[in-house]
């Protein structure tokens, strides 16, 4: 056996991940966006510092003196707006906002509860993974983000009838669809579905995304919207509130990913 | 059927462990002998999209153009030996008599012509579909909805009868709460679903195809936790991924690895599935053959350990590819060129008496690239599979063990400023070391506390694993 001790790894491979490292630290990033109230600041820390435990107790506090409307805006979205800032900077890994995500729910859920009618989402978003696909953390995680950027979603879950989804979306008329596929065998149902809506009349950005599919098939139907990653949804959806259709976000699909658009 | 636990291991030391010899060799097909002194490459692949339109275009994809095209390829570059995998697409398992029989008994056709034709050894690996939803039922006569249970056990029966030389799946007990763990970053969690629940799936599950398979006369190969390890494996991905911290992602293919040796427990005799990275830890236990795959399995993904991963393979892999032409040929000529060259290098390496040599080289070139290849080259997956055996007869324990050690090595050589660990990479690590610390000695009380701790994950319900 060789002394594998010995060998200089620096000479075969180059960490670029600790190159690029960021010096950064979370508290100075997060201090350019936190709320100046000490009471939504206390619990927008307690979403960036995934302090689940206590921040059902901090939200009722604030009860005391704002709107749960303000709490959710101005707390816990901005919190989630702080996470999402230092995990695209790299700083956070996609487990920080899955865990602040959690906390953000529970103080959302106290803050809900104090509303007088139910709580309007800027948007909806129903969710699904393709028919005879039992893959789902990706759309999972995308929930989570697009939930963490106050949309309602409506998850159909995995292995979804192509029925199932036409049904739903010509009923509950969401914002966005989304769609998952991890096999290039099951991502045929997409344009099954875009084709269905069609013949119901109904037009709706369908963001389709997952290991099996890309961009070229995507834009091969009507309707079709690609992502790459989970992190892209709350983008490419937020254009269907300025009243851009599947169309526009289409052409507009790399300014868009690249925060010009 | 009772299982047999490993509480020892079949190699006297890490440094026996090599490429092309097992302790278990195995042979099967039209003369396909494992283990018994060479790699051989191992062929996969998938459909075009639309193939599976019906049983008729979709046997016409597998057997007239893929499998064909492969022997014809293996038999032109002169390659000795060549086993195909046919990854069942989810047409397949939820309608096998339809969709499976016929792609299962003409892809055996094809590789008999060219077996009597050229005298070349050939085999066809069938791995069939684990749709099982959890949420519907893992059992039988649970999933009301599809019956994907029955299906899936049906899926063998179809495969074993038409023709399939070798059995293998991708089971996917656990994966609900792996899933719910991988992304928040909890060990604890991710050991409960794989290293436990994944345990006792894998045990009612092997059982049967082991059963299955000695009854129909076909091989029983292996398992892969793809559903969870290859999950944070891909997710960790490489040095410009930012989802899951990379010594994360090496601890559960530790835990994995206590988990998929159970389907050698059950009687399974290897070669485990290529895409079972955990397999050096298994070989170093169990003796059994392995499949592997790294830098031949590009088509299909990148990972950080392309050359390190084939020091003890027994099959190469190319993982999948879907079928298209390309200037060399199609998908499937063209990558089956660069496992059964590589393959070729490993054989030649033999009969020169520098397998070991190679292996090292192997090894030397990805051992620093991340932790997950670190932990896996040979000697620290032999130090692995001991933890295992050491409590060899308790899933909890030794799942628990085998992620323990693996960070324990990860920290030992990163202290030593060899291998190098991100600020994410070493504050994940310290926590996991924490964590798995803080678990009881005691199977019951871990149990109790995670029922309580997971019972409200999407899915999880702990009658699919009779708790």
């Amino acid at each position: 056996m060789a002394d594998f001790d010995s060998i200089s790894a620096d000479k075969i491979l180059t960490r670029y991940d600790i190159v690029v490292e960021s010096s950064e630290k979370p508290e100075d990033i997060a201090e350019q966006f936190m709320p100046e109230n000490p009471l939504l600041r206390q619990i927008a820390e307690d979403v960036m510092n995934l302090k689940f435990k206590v921040i059902e107790e901090h939200v009722q506090e604030a009860l005391k003196t704002l709107t749960p409307e303000e709490i959710i805006e101005n707390g816990l979205l901005a919190g989630m707006d702080i996470v999402a800032e230092l995990y695209g900077r790299g700083i956070y890994y996609l487990p920080h906002v899955m865990v602040a995500s959690d906390a953000m729910t529970r103080g959302t859920k106290v803050a809900e509860a104090a509303l007088g009618g139910e709580r309007k989402y800027k948007g909806v978003v129903m969710m699904h993974a393709a028919e005879g696909d039992p893959h789902d953390i990706g759309k999972n995680i995308a929930a989570v983000l697009l939930k963490s950027n106050g949309f309602g979603i409506v998850d159909l879950g995995k292995d979804v009838l192509v029925d199932t989804v036409v049904d739903e979306v010509v009923k509950q008329k969401p914002n966005v669809l989304t769609g998952t596929a991890l096999m290039t065998t099951t991502m045929s149902a997409f344009p099954r579905i875009a084709n269905r809506l069609k013949e119901h009349g109904v037009e709706v950005p369908f963001i389709c995304a997952g290991g099996a599919v890309n961009r070229e098939y995507v834009e091969s139907y009507d309707m079709g919207i690609y992502s790459a990653k989970a992190a892209e949804g709350p983008s490419l959806a937020n254009k269907t509130l300025d009243g851009w259709d599947w169309k526009k976000i289409r052409s507009n699909w790399d300014d868009i990913i690249n925060g010009k658009a | 059927m009772a299982t047999t636990k490993f509480t020892k291991m079949a190699y006297d030391s890490a440094d026996d462990l090599i490429f092309g010899e097992a302790k278990k060799p195995i042979s099967y097909g039209l003369g396909l002998k494992v283990g018994q002194g060479s790699v051989i490459p191992e062929i996969n692949f998938a459909p075009r999209p639309g193939s599976e339109k019906s049983p008729e275009s979709l046997t016409k994809e597998y057997v007239d153009y893929i499998a064909t095209d492969i022997m014809n390829r293996a038999v032109t570059l002169g390659f000795p030996a060549v086993q195909l995998e046919n990854e069942w697409i989810f047409q397949m398992g939820n309608e096998p008599e339809k969709f499976a029989k016929p792609v299962v008994a003409g892809q055996k056709a094809v590789i008999q012509k060219f077996h009597d034709q050229y005298g070349i050894a050939c085999a066809v690996r069938h791995t069939c579909a684990d749709p099982r939803l959890h949420e519907q039922g893992m059992r039988f006569g649970q999933d009301k909805t599809h019956n994907y249970p029955e299906k899936m056990l049906e899926s063998f029966e179809v495969a074993a009868d038409a023709g399939a030389d070798i059995v293998s799946i991708e089971s996917v007990g656990g994966k609900e709460i792996s899933d719910y763990a991988v992304v928040r970053q909890d060990i604890r969690g991710w050991l409960f679903g794989i290293g436990y629940l994944g345990s006792i799936d894998m045990e009612w599950l092997w059982t049967q195809i082991v059963d299955l398979a000695k009854r129909k006369k076909v091989v029983a190969g292996g398992d892969t936790n793809c559903a969870g390890a290859n999950t944070s494996m891909f997710m960790a991905g490489g040095y410009l991924d930012k989802d899951v911290p990379r010594t994360f992602s090496a601890v559960t293919r530790a835990i994995a690895s206590a988990r998929t040796l159970v389907a050698l427990e059950c009687g399974a005799t290897g070669p485990d599935k290529d895409c079972g990275y955990e397999g050096p830890i298994l070989k170093a236990v169990s003796g059994c053959p392995s499949a592997q795959e790294g830098k031949g399995a590009q088509d299909a993904h990148a990972d950080l350990m392309g050359n390190l991963i084939a020091q003890t393979c027994d099959l190469w892999s190319n993982e999948s590819v879907e079928y298209h032409p390309e200037f060399g040929g199609s998908s499937v000529q063209c990558w089956l060129g660069v496992i059964g060259y590589e393959a070729a290098l490993m054989n030649a390496s033999k009969q020169m008496k520098q397998d070991k040599v190679l292996r090292d080289i192997y090894v030397a070139s990805d051992r620093f690239r991340s932790p997950e290849g670190f932990i896996l080259a040979y000697d620290n997956a032999y130090k692995i599979g001991q933890a295992i055996v050491e409590v060899g007869d308790n899933y909890y324990l030794r799942a628990k063990a085998a992620g323990l050690k693996a960070a324990e090595l990860i920290k030992e050589s990163n202290d030593k400023g060899k291998l190098k660990l991100n600020k994410q990479e070493k504050d994940t690590l310290n926590k996991i070391i924490t964590d798995l610390n803080s678990l009881p000695d005691e199977e019951g009380k871990f149990v109790d506390w995670a029922l309580k701790e997971y019972k409200d994950v999407p899915a999880f319900d702990p009658k699919n694993y009779e708790l």
